[in-house]
């Protein structure tokens, strides 16, 4: 029987084999690359968080059912393309096919089956969701409050359960490493979306909403999150991460979060001439930036404080001095130097060898729509202050000072 | 259906003979034996208008095309400025929104248009009028919304708008508004082109076409027009509520004010989720048909096909919320939605495994058309898969508004819908142009079209799960996207490629006929359905004479029988079946001015609720005069009856009128009036076409 055309179609078979084998190899060796993190800061498939452990053990079976179902269809294309194809010696009106107009049983099983197995994949899905929910549902959690505006992100940590928060930080959260934190997100403007991928999944940040989401870090680390609804000019430039400590680390953190910021005091309030660069960049600080920043435990409109953080520290000022902000807040600065990055957790504060980063934060004082793209004239985003270089150096090394 | 069937498709009453045909007695109205380039504007011809559709929708698509490459420029390289934040927000946001509303559904509205009225064996739709009014609408408010480029800036906030971001406050230029109006009445044309759609295939039919002896390309069409006529009207509310925010300063979605950012979402995913339907059922129909034609194979399991389509039309309307699984709604609406969304895929997965048992079995021609087809079921099966895993709601929390998304829907409506119009194009065209696409150009533009799309969208999967969101302008080196970003660039540009050689293909393939003109005959793929019926390209009566109709696939079975082993057997040979040219004294709808007027003034006000409400006072007077005339205006010319012979003939064709003398007949009590065959050139190429 072995004729040549036999031989040869057999032939044409094996290598179709052995391609699909090989295709199959590299599939499934570049999905296993795609699980690492090196250079891949946002991966979803490398979890290191419960939630997102809990996200990828649902969808990896999920992933292997489609690929079954995928070789199954686009396999059975090929093989329907290639034996079924008309012949060189085919003629019409000769041998023509069978007139099949269906097979009802046969429509039911391929009605009935993937439907079972839907089916059988969403009994996984809704336990999964439920159970993500129990976690952001629970308020016996240390709850850190997240607020989004255009284009970064703010924490806020209500230590004492007062109703008042204690610390509020930007662009940079940080929770205990181990232990489950529950989020309540919020937003000052436009809707933004909250999301560690290798955390958990995204939750909306939705202006006159708080929704209830949690995040658990297995071990301590940085996990880079990002917004991810879009949210107007800067929506690519939104970024944030997490920092988690190991709990003695992190009770640290909070105990010196919770301090003031240390101002410099000048001696001679009447003799400008021979302020440091430090106090005279404070003085720049208390004329220009506080408008909008905040420093904690810094006068500012006459007005004394006790050192704890004001929730609303634009809104509470008179409406004569009340910037036009359209999102009402501003990051706080109280321990800036404590975080990596700023202007949404863009630009490194410090350089590789451990030194400040005067080059960018100096650059962002005096031109901060060159590296971000913003609105300010439309009062969203940082407006240029046209400071000269002194102030400019001088304002960097008061902000150095912010540990 | 008795009452249906008696009926004579487009016995139109002529209306009082006595009123005259110009009410202003300023417009002559225009008649049937206008031809050239003037007879477009004023064509009541749904093959005229098919043709424009399409024109239309081919000219956007460049604009979109063009849209695209700019956003693969940008994405390239990491950090890249080949566009400014601000302009890419506005590129991204016009080609989804045109790729959308004025590239896919007006390309399946040109096939439906063209196709339905001859699949059913009708003349013309039910409103001729009012589907030329529907083109021009579409048109116009495409026009208008892209006018928006010159006039202050593009829409900004992504094709959904999303509350707040979409408001005056974040969104300062007219872009928005223009998305809003435009959007309107665009609205307005498939609206209205749904209910045509609806009554013609429900009224028009052939005699024996029962609705279970429809092709398939007709059914989902049908379906399609109830998902628009249950869908616009939720999205036109939505487009009105933003108006009223941006423009006059209401706050439905304002949260500041007591209004509901989410209400935006929940109205413009009820129709946002039919809309993706919308855009694909007319698709699987175009499918339907060319797989069974080149696998010389019916349908497989044809009640199923039909059914599944229906069901996707129901269930559609009910899983809107799979969009919004991390926006914040409770576990409850999630698990609903999250399981609707699971059983979708049941109707379209029944339709993929029917579409591979008819080629099981077949003897399978590999036509340009035939693997155009092919690539929609390979590659929306790839879409249709990646969007069972978007139903896992929880895992969708992590790929939604990520470049997974952007590479699944890309796979449903690029490797889904545009390659089955693409194919569509390669089937039909020999019947509405009546020549041939080459074949050879044709297969090279598949296969580039295929290698580049999978290059641009395939990557998109794997950008999406390493955490690379949608809508980013640019993102940082140290991110790692840039890899598969280049290989998406490059894989865009070969798509570009890809459609200039079909662009090439066009050109050549007609300065080709044009030297040396070959006969292609009614049927050149010896199809199935009634289209193939009639001349190449189809005359402008379509049927000489409408034919009865006793099974599905009732032209193929006037070719072919089986033999008792159920093998296909030739019984009859195609030019005895087949309709010939020529046919005389068939009455048509008169041409008409008023739609194209009544359309004209729609831009007019959308411009005057942006700018100066005294454009809209314009805008309003035109609207109105337009339904003056039109109401005053019998829908067949009165006049066009009675002077066919003193009428000044057209330059080379002799007599060309189309009425009867009384103006009210049926169509074939007339053959004493000159014959119209000199206007049966589908491919309005004049008068001297085919002179019988």
């Amino acid at each position: 029987m072995s004729t040549p055309s036999t031989r040869r179609r057999h032939a044409i078979l094996r290598n179709a084999v052995a391609a699909l084998a090989l295709v199959a190899i590299f599939v499934a060796a570049g999905c296993g690359a795609l699980r690492d993190d090196k250079g891949r800061p946002l991966n979803t498939l490398h979890p290191r968080g419960e939630q997102a452990q809990e996200i990828d053990d649902l969808i990896t079976p999920v992933f292997m059912i489609a690929g079954v179902a995928f070789l199954f269809v686009e396999g059975g294309v090929l093989f329907l393309a290639w034996k079924f194809r008309r012949r060189r010696d085919d003629e019409d009106g000769v041998d023509e096919p069978v007139q099949t107009h269906g097979h009802v049983r046969l429509e039911l099983a391929w009605t009935i089956l993937p439907a079972l197995l839907l089916a059988g994949i969403g009994v996984f899905s809704v336990k999964t969701i439920w159970k993500l929910q129990k976690a952001a549902a629970d308020r016996s959690l240390m709850t850190v409050q997240v607020v989004g505006q255009q284009w970064w992100w703010e924490f806020r940590y209500d230590t004492d359960r007062d109703g008042k928060p204690d610390v509020i930080t930007a662009n940079q959260m940080v929770i205990p490493a181990g232990q489950m934190v529950r989020l309540e997100i919020r937003s000052n403007d436009v809707i933004h979306s909250f999301w560690i991928p290798e955390l958990n999944g995204k939750k909306d940040a939705v202006p006159g909403r708080t929704h209830s989401w949690s995040i658990q870090a297995f071990k301590p680390g940085l996990y880079q999150g990002t917004c991810t609804e879009f949210c107007g000019l800067s929506h690519a430039l939104m970024r944030m991460e997490v920092k988690a400590l190991p709990r003695a680390e992190f009770d640290q953190w909070l105990q010196d979060q919770r301090k003031p910021a240390t101002l410099p005091t000048d001696p001679t309030p009447d003799d400008a001439e021979d302020d440091s660069p430090v106090l005279a960049g404070f003085k720049t600080f208390q004329a220009q930036c506080a408008t909008c920043h905040q420093l904690d435990g810094m006068t500012f409109d006459g007005k004394a404080t006790d050192g704890a953080p004001n929730a609303d520290y634009l809104h509470n000022r008179p409406a004569a001095n009340r910037p036009n902000l359209t999102s009402g807040n501003a990051p706080n600065l109280t321990h800036l130097m404590s975080r990596n990055r700023f202007a949404g957790n863009l630009f490194d504060l410090y350089a590789k060898d451990g030194s400040v980063n005067t080059v960018n934060i100096s650059s962002w004082i005096r031109n901060p729509g060159a590296m971000k793209p913003a609105a300010a004239d439309e009062y969203r985003g940082m407006p240029t202050l046209g400071l000269d270089e002194t102030q400019i150096s001088d304002v960097v090394a008061f902000l150095s000072t912010l540990k | 259906m008795a009452l249906i069937e008696a009926r004579t498709p487009l016995a139109v009453e002529a209306g009082d003979g006595g009123r005259p045909s110009s009410p202003f007695g300023v417009l002559a109205r225009p008649t049937a034996s206008q031809t050239g380039w003037k007879s477009w504007f004023t064509s009541v011809d749904h093959k005229k208008i098919g043709i424009m559709y399409g024109m239309a929708s081919l000219f956007f698509f460049i604009v979109g095309g063009s849209e695209a490459l700019l956003i693969r420029l940008q994405l390239a390289r990491p950090d890249n400025h080949v566009l400014s934040a601000a302009l890419y927000n506005q590129v991204f946001t016009m080609h989804g929104v045109t790729m959308i509303f004025l590239v896919v559904m007006p390309l399946a509205a040109a096939f439906a248009n063209y196709l339905i009225p001859i699949q059913i064996g009708a003349r013309d739709v039910a409103f001729p009028r009012l589907n030329a009014f529907s083109f021009w609408c579409y048109l116009f408010g495409a026009i208008f919304f892209n006018t928006s480029w010159f006039l202050g800036g593009g829409a900004d906030g992504g094709w959904f708008n999303y509350a707040p971001n979409s408001g005056v406050l974040f969104s300062r230029t007219h872009g928005i508004d223009f998305y809003a109006v435009g959007l309107i009445i665009t609205g307005i044309a498939s609206l209205v082109s749904a209910i045509n759609l609806i009554v013609t295939v429900l009224n028009m039919r052939a005699p024996g076409m029962t609705l279970f002896k429809m092709p398939v390309f007709t059914w989902m069409t049908l379906v399609t027009q109830f998902l628009l006529l249950f869908a616009l009207p939720v999205i036109t509310v939505a487009l009105f509520l933003l108006m009223f925010d941006r423009r006059f300063g209401s706050n439905f979605f304002n949260a500041a004010n007591g209004g509901d950012p989410m209400l935006w979402q929940h109205l413009f995913w009820i129709f946002g989720h039919p809309e993706v339907y919308i855009m694909i059922l007319p698709m699987f129909g175009i499918v339907s048909e060319i797989i069974p034609v080149f696998s010389r194979k019916p349908i497989f399991g044809y009640p199923f096909m039909v059914f599944s389509g229906i069901a996707i039309g129901f269930m559609g309307f009910g899983v809107w919320a799979h969009h919004m699984f991390a926006s914040g709604m409770g576990p409850m609406s999630v698990t609903a939605f999250s399981l609707s969304t699971m059983f979708i895929a049941v109707p379209t997965g029944v339709k993929i495994l029917n579409w591979l048992a008819t080629m099981w079995g077949g003897r399978l021609k590999f036509t340009t058309a035939m693997l155009f087809a092919i690539g929609l079921v390979t590659m929306f099966t790839i879409g249709g898969l990646s969007g069972v895993t978007h139903a896992v709601a929880s895992a969708d929390t992590q790929q939604t508004d990520t470049y997974y998304i952007v590479a699944h829907f890309h796979y449903v409506l690029f490797g889904g819908s545009l390659l089955a119009m693409l194919g569509g194009f390669y089937f039909w065209w020999p019947k509405v142009f009546g020549y041939m696409l080459d074949e050879t150009i044709g297969k090279w533009h598949f296969w580039i079209i295929l290698i580049g799309f999978n290059l641009t969208f395939g990557p998109m999967h794997i950008l999406g799960l390493q955490g690379m969101s949608r809508r980013y302008f640019t993102y940082s080196a140290n991110q790692g996207f840039a890899f598969w970003n280049m290989v998406a660039t490059i894989g865009a540009f070969t798509i570009a490629v890809s459609m200039l050689i079909f662009a090439a293909n066009i050109w050549i393939s007609r300065a080709r006929h044009k030297r040396n003109p070959v006969e292609v005959g009614a049927d050149p793929w010896d199809a199935r359905s009634l289209e193939w019926i009639v001349p190449s390209p189809t005359p402008e009566y379509n049927f000489a004479e409408i034919p009865q109709i006793t099974e599905l696939d009732d032209f193929w079975y006037r070719k072919y029988g089986h033999d008792e082993s159920g093998r296909l057997v030739r019984i009859a040979k195609t030019e005895d079946v087949v309709q010939q040219p020529g046919a005389t004294g068939i009455h048509l709808p008169s041409p008409s001015y008023w739609p194209i007027v009544l359309a004209a003034g729609l831009p007019f006000v959308g411009y005057g609720i942006i700018f100066s409400l005294w454009w809209a006072l314009l805008g309003g007077l035109i609207t109105v005069a337009g339904f003056v005339g039109w109401v005053l205006e019998p829908s067949t010319d009165p006049e066009a009856g009675h002077d066919g012979h003193d009428h000044e003939p057209a330059p080379s064709a002799g007599p060309t009128e189309a009425a009867s003398e009384d103006g009210a007949g049926g169509a074939d009590d007339a053959d004493s009036v000159p014959a119209l065959a000199g206007a049966a050139a589908g491919s309005g190429a004049g008068p001297e076409g085919e002179q019988a």
